[in-house]
């Protein structure tokens, strides 16, 4: 016997839910693949191990690592402030935590260009020693920064929030000292989201392209990401290898999400006691 | 004791130093940045950028492309959100990661898989060129990028809510014989409206911003298929940074109008929510 | 029969709610469903109103099959275990709402609202919201909403659960009341015996996905059919051997005997005991107090024992040695339950 439905409208609701994923998402996708297996697996593993294209990835991997593990400690020194602390301006600096997700990333990356070029605001401080910041890798992982910072706060600042002040209190009374309850209560209740937000600020720094095409000055070898080299390709029309190295990041990014799930899944099956 | 406390109150403020510092850097200064450079040339200058012939028609095509992904994201979002949280069904799981998508991957490659779609090598494009559709490199190209990139920006609002809400009031008015769409009406639609909107503002906040997607399937024609983010980095490549700043700042302002409508739709939700 | 369940399955995956459930309930009753949590009982319920589809078998509502007809044609009035009041409506909308899905005419439903209001005692209160309502306040108003259209068949969903202990026991009483003034057939489901036993007319016990037993509370606390309802009333004591005490008739292969503390007298060396020659001696292992009296553990022959002893007794302490007469016990034999009598007792009467 069938199961019937209480609520009215799953017919209606699931049709125009399968109907738009379909068209805008899933047959796009499958486009995808189907131009992948037109490629041969020789062409396939020539067009992604191409020199220009490896030394992209690994542009694109380390830069997203570097700025997610930025932003998993400030994101976590940021959610602390603003649950744990009083002090005048806090409001607003919680307001504009979300600045990245209302600001196109195109502005964000031409403003922070203009400001960390070696005669920017910032940037001629940093030039008098030497250091550049536009046009570097250094500047790829700036503009990241900025993409990915309200992951880690808006990820952990919940957590922070909800955690039982009795557990610290009771390490209190224990006679434990404020840095050892911080390391040992507060931080193991609080790592796996902030392995989460990490790995959300990862998948978002991985696939980035708006604001790091302004600072990365995007030369080859140096400080060419790998969304970049799928645009360039796609100018030449040479469609196969911007399909090849898509694919690559398309894997890339689902292998960040399925691990952030599986913590996810497994964070709460901790938590309600494992059911 | 005193050692401790005075310790604490030190930790605080190195903290909050730390905090207002980055956030100062990061998030405040490419703002100021925008602002202070698009007024570098006085107003004249300002309002000349600003009411640029091709400024407008960029900034026409941002809200036309804007307008079309909230709407269909809109309906998108309620019916899915209303599908996942109130019924159970196969492959639950498969639909929301489906749905998810199109925020895992990489804009470039979001305009890609529509240039593969409609493109050239498309087995659509004779039969499009027939009917004299031009997707690619077009104005429909610009208008379906910015779908998919915001399109689960409403239903992952609105699912969490919806979830936590349960579906105990839907299936006791169901019970009472309720239609399909009293119930929404009557029932759903109160606890998700502050959520809806604040799903509308964020996905008109990423649409209008879009770069990367927009970028790939725009074809850079001045006046054209030129969305406004596109337009200033024609102008920031040309050096034109008066008027590439100028139009920024209209972006900018937009950014912290969302950030304003933000906070105070959250305050009114989590209001309603305790009540 | 007004409503019957004939060879009912209902499975979730693996997991088998409910295996071949079978009983009736007669017009005008206030039947509680009664098992532990996860027995089987919520689905069962479930199944009545048509939330959710049993896999196999009938459900017959006033002499007709049921299974192909929507909940919201069966008339029934459901009372969810949350209430599941519509949080952004008043109390009295709340109440309208079936009716204005029904498209009742205005001035009816008007009517219809404010005599019920009147029933549960929540005039006044019309134009709140649920959340400013105390959670017995809440419950009458989900009770009210349930009978406003005219429902001939009640069930409600573990409906003291959500309410704190003291006000529970006063709405227990109300409820009982109201539905026995409404005549209206009612099924419950509750985890809490006393509640069972308190409201229903009968009950119906439940256990893994099985009925265990049906019959009054008398009966089923009297007659108990299975071990597992011989066990379930009471914090009953078990007993491995338990012909070790004196004057019981003997059963070969039994599992174990189940002792409440009812059936057990425990008297002080100097206090008359009239069945002295059948009782046995134990020793005091613990005392608690029990507000109303005193709890007394004793240890006989190796077995632990739980009784009660009045407050106007001279107390007893721990390590005392005492004598300890069963009344009666309860001995299982595979599926079967023998209520065994002290025959002591017997010879008692003779002599009279």
């Amino acid at each position: 016997m069938k199961q019937k439905r209480v609520i009215p409208g799953f017919g209606l609701s699931i049709g125009v839910t399968l109907t738009m994923v379909s068209f805008i998402v899933l047959i796009p996708l499958a486009c995808l693949l189907m131009n992948v297996t037109k490629l041969s697996i020789g062409e396939f593993i020539e067009i992604i191990t191409r020199k220009r294209v490896l030394a992209s990835f690994y542009v694109s991997l380390m830069t997203a690592f570097v700025a997610s593990l930025i932003n998993a400690v400030m994101g976590m020194i940021i959610a602390w402030v603003l649950v744990r602390y009083e002090f005048p301006g806090k409001k607003i600096i919680d307001g504009m935590i979300e600045l990245p997700f209302a600001l196109p990333t195109a502005v964000a990356g031409m403003a922070l260009t203009y400001l960390t070029a070696d005669e920017g605001w910032v940037g001629s401080l940093f030039a008098r020693f030497g250091i550049h910041i536009a046009y570097t890798r250094i500047g790829i992982i700036v503009a990241l920064v900025f993409v990915g910072i309200p992951f880690v706060v808006r990820a952990v600042q919940p957590v922070l929030e909800k955690l039982d002040p009795s557990y610290e209190e009771a390490a209190g009374v224990l006679g434990a000292k404020r840095s050892r309850i911080f390391w040992k209560v507060i931080f193991p209740e609080v790592l796996p989201t902030l392995f989460t937000g990490f790995g959300l600020a990862f998948g978002r720094c991985l696939g980035e392209y708006g604001s790091v095409v302004f600072i990365a000055g995007n030369k080859p070898y140096e400080t060419e990401i790998a969304p970049l080299v799928v645009m360039s390709k796609l100018q030449e029309f040479d469609y196969e290898s911007a399909t090849a190295i898509s694919l690559v990041m398309l894997v890339v990014a689902f292998v960040v999400l399925f691990i952030n799930n599986m913590v996810q899944a497994r964070n709460a099956k901790i938590l309600n006691g494992g059911n | 004791m005193k050692k401790e406390e005075r310790n604490a109150a030190i930790t605080k403020w190195v903290l909050i130093g730390i905090t207002i510092l980055f956030l100062g850097i990061m998030l405040l200064l490419p703002l100021i940045v925008v602002l202070v450079q698009a007024f570098r040339g006085g107003i004249a200058a300002y309002m000349s950028a600003v009411a640029d012939e091709y400024t407008i028609r960029a900034l026409l095509l941002t809200l036309e492309a804007t307008l079309c992904a909230v709407i269909l994201n809109t309906i998108f979002g309620l019916f899915a959100s209303f599908a996942v949280t109130k019924f159970d069904f196969k492959w639950k799981k498969i639909l929301t990661t489906l749905i998810d998508v199109p925020v895992t991957v990489s804009p470039i490659i979001a305009g890609l898989i529509f240039i593969l779609l409609f493109g050239r090598r498309s087995i659509l494009y004779e039969w499009l060129k027939a009917i004299h559709i031009k997707v690619v490199f077009a104005v429909p190209g610009i208008i379906l990028a910015t779908i998919f990139v915001t399109f689960p920006f409403i239903s992952r609002e609105l699912i969490p809510i919806m979830e936590a809400q349960g579906k105990d009031e839907e299936e006791a008015a169901a019970l009472m014989g309720a239609n399909g769409w009293t119930i929404f009406r009557r029932i759903t639609f109160p606890h998700i409206k502050w959520a809806l909107l604040y799903g509308i503002v964020l996905c008109t906040a990423r649409a209008m911003g879009e770069f990367g997607a927009v970028s790939v399937l725009s074809g850079h024609l001045r006046g054209r298929t030129n969305t406004l983010p596109l337009h200033i980095e024609i102008l920031f490549n040309e050096f034109q940074y008066i008027p590439a700043f100028a139009v920024s700042s209209i972006l900018v302002v937009l950014a912290i109008f969302i950030l304003v409508v933000r906070s105070v739709l959250e305050s009114r939700g989590k209001k309603e929510y305790e009540s | 029969m007004y409503v019957e369940l004939k060879d009912i399955n209902k499975s979730y995956g693996d997991f088998k709610a409910s295996k071949s459930i079978n009983f009736g309930v007669e017009k005008g009753k206030l039947i509680g469903l009664l098992g532990p949590s996860g027995s089987g009982k919520t689905t069962i319920l479930r199944m009545i109103a048509g939330l959710e589809t049993p896999d196999f078998g009938e459900i017959i509502i006033d002499g007709q099959v049921v299974n192909e007809i929507p909940a919201s044609q069966r008339g029934i009035g459901f009372v969810f275990q949350n209430y599941a009041l519509f949080r952004h409506m008043t109390i009295y909308e709340n109440v309208a709402f079936g009716l204005r899905v029904k498209k009742e005419k205005k001035k009816y439903i008007d009517e219809r609202v404010r005599e019920l209001l009147k029933l549960v005692g929540l005039e006044g209160l019309e134009k709140r919201y649920p959340s400013q309502l105390s959670g017995g306040q809440r419950q009458r108003v989900a009770f009210a909403r349930a009978l406003a259209p005219n429902p001939h068949l009640l069930l409600l969903d573990e409906p003291f659960a959500a309410i704190d202990a003291k006000v529970r026991l006063e709405l227990r009483s109300w409820l009982k009341e109201m539905i026995e003034k409404l005549g209206i057939t009612s099924i419950f489901v509750t985890h809490d015996q006393d509640e069972a036993i308190e409201v229903a007319d009968e009950i119906i016990i439940t256990n893994q996905g099985r009925i265990e037993q049906m019959g009054t509370p008398l009966e089923i606390y009297q007659d108990p059919q299975t071990p597992f309802v011989a066990s379930f009333f009471g914090q009953p004591s078990f007993l491995k051997d338990y012909q070790s005490f004196h004057s019981f008739e003997a059963i070969d292969n039994y599992t174990e005997a189940i002792v409440r503390p009812e059936f057990v007298n425990v008297t002080k060396k100097n206090e008359v005991q009239k069945y002295k020659s059948s009782a046995s001696e134990g020793v005091v292992t613990e005392v608690s107090f029990r507000g109303d009296s005193v709890e007394v553990q004793v240890s006989v022959n190796g077995e632990k024992l739980s009784a009660k002893r009045s407050l106007e007794l001279q107390p007893v302490t721990v390590g005392e040695k005492v004598d300890v007469f069963v009344y009666r016990m309860l001995v299982t034999e595979g599926k079967r339950v023998h209520l065994l009598e002290n025959q002591s007792l017997h010879e008692d009467s003779v002599i009279i």
